[in-house]
């Protein structure tokens, strides 16, 4: 018997109905999002950091000291774990299928955010290109700011339908609009 | 949030993102007798003050910090990664 494995999104049941034009806050969901655990080996921290941001089409995320999350929008995984191998002093795990991938942006994000995370968003304190992990209501996440108003986040799979529910609760008066983006 | 503890790994942060894990003691070693490791484990001073505990960051790093701390007032006085803290002890 002949099996068909279909890729499913864990917020699937979430974002269902019919298709609303996006408003000016707006959460977009990565459809297949990579994204890779990097942890660097005793000795090796600075150098794996260094490399992990010179890699092409990764962004990496802080996690904490020697751990990072190499995030890629763009490039498939078979290119990114290429890109990753290249560094040495590195252990590197795939956890694209464990993670769900949220960006949220539009002028409001800051006050929708601000009723998420217990951390100081303002641009002095978390500039753009600043990432951390954080708890966000009860669930660890990470977050990333790529823009003056824009910002990324990271969650467990088993947790995404939980933040997502959470967030759009929090952005109803800012009119959060939400909608998968990509492939 | 009341309590905020710099975290040295990821900045000021609330106390819900952290778990406690009790007052910072020196381990004795595997050869000491039954009462040493008795202390150890069960005794506890239990001050009223300053005070050096043990927090793991659970919701941000995982690293254990050392946290230096008053236990009447809640003043930090510093928050260091116990890594580093037990490596500038010996």
């Amino acid at each position: 018997m002949a099996l068909t494995l279909l890729h499913r999104h864990a917020l699937e049941d979430h974002i269902l109905g019919f298709e609303t034009s996006a408003n000016p806050n707006h959460l977009s969901v990565a459809r297949r999002p990579v994204i890779f655990s990097v942890l660097a080996h005793a000795g090796q921290e600075q150098a794996v950091g260094l490399a992990l941001k010179a890699a092409p089409d990764i962004a990496p995320r802080f996690c904490g000291p020697a751990e990072w999350l190499a995030v890629s929008l763009t490039a498939g995984s078979e290119t990114v774990a290429g890109h990753l191998s290249e560094i040495s002093g590195a252990s590197v795990v795939d956890q694209s299928d464990g993670k769900v991938l949220m960006a949220i942006s539009g002028p409001s994000v800051r006050q929708i955010l601000a009723k998420c995370v217990g951390v100081d968003l303002h641009p002095q304190a978390f500039a753009p290109g600043h990432s951390a992990n954080m708890l966000f209501g009860h669930v660890a996440v990470n977050l990333a700011r790529t823009g003056p108003d824009a910002f990324e986040i990271i969650t467990p799979r088993s947790f995404a339908g939980s933040v997502y529910e959470d967030l759009m609760e929090m952005g109803r008066e800012f009119a959060l609009t939400a909608s998968f983006s990509g492939g | 949030m009341a309590s905020l503890i710099t975290c040295p790994h990821c900045g000021t942060r609330p106390k819900e993102e952290f778990s406690v894990r009790g007052a910072v003691i020196a381990r004795p070693s595997a050869s000491e007798k039954d009462e040493a490791w008795h202390r150890y484990v069960y005794v506890r001073d239990n001050p009223k003050g300053r005070y050096q505990e043990y927090w793991h960051h659970a919701a941000g790093c995982r690293r254990w910090l050392v946290v230096n701390r008053d236990n009447l007032t809640h003043e930090v006085f510093g928050v260091t990664d116990a890594q580093a803290s037990r490596e500038g002890s010996r």
